[in-house]
């Protein structure tokens, strides 16, 4: 003990050595302990996206254009095998048409309530989208996407979606949540349709009312919340077999959502489907989604993880020359030691003291550096490398066209993946807490340890003959 | 106490072997008080450092209280320096950050003696050695050279040991401080029968011990 006392006494026996030591394994030590911490934060940043994406495959047919798929759509047969799958767990099948007519009143376009009176569409004499596309990329992809602008023509008509599906509840893997009303069957065949919040209130629909459509009267069942269902925000979703009728699709689907049981088996289900359907079908899951964005997160990651690593062997080297030039310094002394009775570990105990003492007070420094860095570094360290990662791949500008706007998901006709991503990705927040203390001990162990073995060195080399006889 | 026989020492310089210890043999009895008397470079701060187990002997051996140096383990020697020897050097060896109290009680610190006893004991010893007052708690530098040279011998003195080595403890104070140290491990030597071995190359210091080992180049040349 008195040795362990004499070497925290030592470690101030020189003021101006003390101070520049520990300013240096201060910096050292802040520094790893920064880069930890912006690595937690990352980590707990991409593993919170990738757990918000669900485990959901998405099935499309290949080169499949949102809502155009006339050539090339996926049959239900072709389907059928897929819950056969290991894992798999449940199929949902889409098929989906946009129907639009010019000059109507009959159904009004749920969004921009401020525009859609130059905006209106009716159900009564469907047009497929392919038919109108070039009108589609003039107006409602561009109007929308940027914010919005006022300039939509007069008696422009913007389509509505019709989504036949199997599974009311969740359409292309976003769960619809009922305002009013209930979903249909799954094998229901019946005229029956569930409707955004915004569609019902722009045309005055309730739970009970019906619609027109391919010249049928829908009745609606249930109406869900528009805010929060994005592209489904100016949709009707209506059974499967009745829209595979009334579109004379027999037997098509544009998409299939398929449920995995783990989000650890997504990788192994998805390359099982494409293999069963073939390369003429795309088959994607989010977690691909998440990890092309979270790319530049684990850029960071790795970064921070070099880093630390690289800030504590500098702590340790600094610590080891540190103390080998105080040992070699102090040769005398140690042969004096050693001349008088003491052991090469008692020896080493008491400079391991002064070694742990010095990197002790850099751990203080170090952990201020921290606590008053470690937010604004990672920050900085995510809002750079998420900039150079989107711009050098070409993503910021699909990112921004699928998370623009409502034109924007048109187009998209998806879930908006990268957008949310997109928005999200970069509000990365560093936590400092007790583990950060932790780890801080834990390398001002390694630290310490790294010095001893320096002392060590010396020590055992000093033969207090040899210091007696050049003196 | 002490048996030394046939010891010799070589050092290699590369070009010529030179011989710092050639073939010594002598007896030492307990509480005998022996000086080693020789030219600088004779040979005897080399004898004490392997009597001291400081340095290892190229042949011979050393027999201390029964025990042969060179059958023992590193960790023995360790022991060894710590029990049954004190070391009192010319330049005194203190360690300047510690105070005179604090340098005495470092022997007893190694043999893992609890504090208070320790603290008790180095008082004893430095009042013994002339050292008492605020003087104890001042440090090496604050001390004159004889005050410092006591401090030493009270260190050396600290575990009770068998053999005291002194390497020319006067060699750095004035004749009259000299003298008083000088006398002062005379007395210790009869008042707690330990056995003494000095190294001087002064022949009047010599003169007043019990007996005089003359080292010429590396060997025992007179015994008397």
């Amino acid at each position: 003990m008195a040795s362990l006392i004499r070497g925290f006494k030592n470690a101030f026996r020189s003021g101006i050595r003390t101070v520049a030591i520990v300013i240096i394994l201060g910096v050292s030590i802040g520094l790893s302990l920064t880069m930890l911490v912006a690595r937690q934060a990352v980590d707990n940043k991409i593993s919170a996206v990738k757990s918000s994406i669900g485990n959901t495959v998405s099935i499309q047919p290949a080169g499949f254009n949102s809502y155009s798929a006339i050539n090339n759509s996926l049959t239900v047969s072709q389907l059928a095998d897929l819950i056969k799958i290991p894992n798999v767990t449940a199929v949902n099948e889409t098929l989906t048409e946009r129907l639009t007519t010019i000059g109507s009143t009959d159904l009004s376009f749920g969004l921009q309530s401020t525009n859609s009176s130059n905006a209106t569409t009716s159900l009564s004499s469907p047009v497929k989208l392919n038919l109108k596309r070039h009108l589609f990329k003039a107006g409602g992809g561009l109007f929308f996407s940027g914010g919005g602008s006022s300039s939509i023509p007069t008696n422009f008509s913007l389509p509505i979606t019709i989504i036949g599906t199997s599974n009311s509840q969740n359409i292309n893997g976003q769960s619809l949540t009922l305002e009013q009303g209930n979903y249909f069957s799954p094998s229901s065949n019946s005229d029956l349709a569930i409707i955004s919040s915004n569609m019902a209130s722009k045309n005055n629909l309730k739970v009970g009312s019906t619609f027109q459509s391919y010249n049928v009267n829908f009745k609606v069942t249930g109406i869900y919340l528009s805010a929060n269902n994005g592209a489904l925000g100016n949709a009707a979703i209506v059974p499967l077999s009745v829209e595979q009728s009334l579109s004379g699709q027999s037997g098509d689907v544009t998409a299939a959502e398929i449920f995995v049981n783990s989000i650890d088996n997504l990788s192994s289900v998805t390359s099982a489907i494409q293999k069963e359907l073939g390369s003429n079908v795309n088959v994607t899951n989010a977690i691909e989604d998440a990890n092309t964005e979270v790319s530049p997160l684990n850029s960071v990651k790795t970064i921070s993880l070099y880093s630390v690593i690289g800030a504590i062997i500098a702590g340790g080297i600094i610590i080891l020359l540190t103390m080998i030039i105080v040992a070699r310094e102090r040769r005398k002394e140690i042969g004096i030691f050693k001349a008088i009775g003491a052991s090469n570990l008692k020896i080493v105990s008491q400079f391991a003291a002064e070694s742990s003492t010095l990197t002790l007070l850099g751990a203080v420094v170090g952990i201020l550096i921290v606590i008053l860095a470690g937010n604004p570094m990672t920050k900085f360290l995510v809002s750079n490398s998420t900039t150079a990662g989107t711009v050098g791949n070409g993503r910021f500008s699909r990112l921004g066209s699928f998370g623009g706007g409502a034109g924007g998901r048109f187009v998209s006709g998806g879930r908006g993946v990268g957008g949310v991503l997109r928005s999200n990705i970069t509000n990365v927040h560093a936590v400092i807490g007790w583990d950060v203390l932790l780890y801080g001990i834990l390398a001002v162990i390694i630290i310490s340890v790294i010095g001893s073995v320096g002392i060590a060195l010396v020590i055992s080399k000093v033969r207090p003959a040899e210091i007696m006889r050049t003196d | 106490m002490l048996k030394v026989k046939s010891l010799s020492k070589e050092y290699n310089s590369g070009e010529h072997i030179l011989k710092a210890a050639n073939n010594i043999s002598f007896n030492v009895d307990d509480g005998e008080f022996v000086s080693l008397v020789g030219k600088s470079g004779s040979g005897k701060s080399t004898l004490l450092l392997l009597l001291g187990a400081l340095d290892k002997p190229t042949s011979g051996s050393i027999v201390v209280d029964g025990e042969d140096l060179a059958k023992k383990s590193d960790r023995e020697l360790v022991r060894y320096r710590c029990l049954k020897l004190g070391y009192v050097f010319q330049s005194f060896y203190l360690v300047p950050n510690l105070t005179a109290l604090e340098n005495a009680m470092l022997p007893m610190e190694f043999a893992g003696l609890a504090t208070n006893e320790r603290k008790e004991r180095a008082q004893y010893i430095l009042e013994q050695v002339g050292i008492s007052g605020d003087k104890i708690n001042r440090r090496p530098g604050k001390l004159s050279g004889g005050e410092q040279q006591r401090v030493a011998i009270a260190r050396a003195l600290a575990n009770k040991p068998k053999l005291i080595l002194a390497d020319e403890p006067t060699g750095n104070l004035d004749s009259e401080t000299g003298k008083k140290i000088f006398n002062l491990l005379k007395e210790l030597s009869r008042s707690e029968n330990t056995t003494i071995i000095v190294a001087t190359h002064d022949n009047n210091i010599a003169a007043k011990t019990d007996r005089k080992l003359t080292i010429v180049d590396g060997q025992l040349k007179q015994d008397k």
